[in-house]
């Protein structure tokens, strides 16, 4: 019974706040994977959108857009003999990581294994952790 | 066939001495040339701490070659050769010339698209927006 009272009050002001709230919204939108992002979970999403901005509190997280360091940098190879490069992208463990963690590219994701494991072979990076 | 390139890095005994590793870079170097390769470069990286223990070491001392040949004997060879000199604990041959074929590549089609179009003004314009609108959420 105590939720249905405070849930009400936020709704209300989030309603003219969406007007406000669209602009914004659509300039993230303008950027590649903005529409289809935000298609998935549609649903509970337009609440929490403008409600979250415009109270600071929960919900109001939003996601830094990674880039690939390696776009970032225009590399076209990716040296496996300079392990200073290739090591944040491996774990402690020694495991890569995946491409959702650090925000690499599908193509240099591609050429990044390929370089780690070539390391790996010359003990240059780990296997696994030792011990 | 069109010349192919290896990089060839091997691993020494942390205790190796001094000439015993110029020997066994000299006899790598020779066996290369012998069998039609042409030696391009010759690093010793020297002592480094390896990722794992190999043979019960944890150091060995690296030492980096850069080998061309227009076929794959050399590599056979020198991979033998690696295999039975008491000194190696590990050894790498990666074949390169593709990479750095497709490394080309890219970088001339990169120039060529930043020759034909300096910048879009287009894109610029909105994107200031949408960041600024973005840092106000």
């Amino acid at each position: 019974m105590p939720d249905e009272p405070v849930s009400h009050p936020p709704a209300t002001p989030a309603a003219p706040q969406s007007h406000s709230g669209a602009p914004a919204h659509s300039g993230p939108s303008g950027h590649p994977g903005g529409p289809g992002h935000s298609a998935g979970p549609g649903g509970p999403r337009p609440q929490g959108r403008p409600g979250g901005p415009a109270k600071r509190g929960k919900r109001s997280f939003v996601r830094k857009k990674k880039v690939c360091r390696f776009c970032v940098d225009k590399s076209d190879f990716i040296d496996y003999k300079r392990a200073e490069i290739l090591a944040p992208f491996v774990q402690e463990r020694g495991k890569i990581l995946p491409r959702r963690m650090t925000g690499t590219c599908a193509r240099h994701q591609r050429w990044l294994t390929v370089a780690i494991k070539r390391a790996q072979n010359i003990a240059l990076l780990p296997f696994a952790a030792e011990l | 066939m069109e010349e192919r390139q290896y990089d060839l890095i091997f691993i020494l005994r942390p205790d190796t001495p001094e000439p015993e590793i110029d020997k066994v870079i000299a006899t790598i170097e020779h066996a290369a040339v012998e069998k039609g390769g042409k030696i391009e470069k010759t690093e010793k990286w020297g002592r480094k701490r390896m990722a794992y223990r190999v043979k019960r070491l944890h150091e060995g001392f690296y030492v980096y070659m850069v080998i061309r040949s227009s076929h794959g004997e050399v590599v056979k060879e020198l991979e033998r050769r690696l295999k039975v000199a008491d000194p190696v604990i590990k050894y790498l041959t990666v074949r390169l010339d593709e990479e750095l074929k497709r490394q080309e590549k890219l970088k001339r089609r990169r120039e060529r698209r930043a020759a034909r179009r300096p910048r879009k003004p287009a894109t610029a314009a909105p994107t200031p927006g949408g960041e600024q609108s973005a840092a106000a959420v």
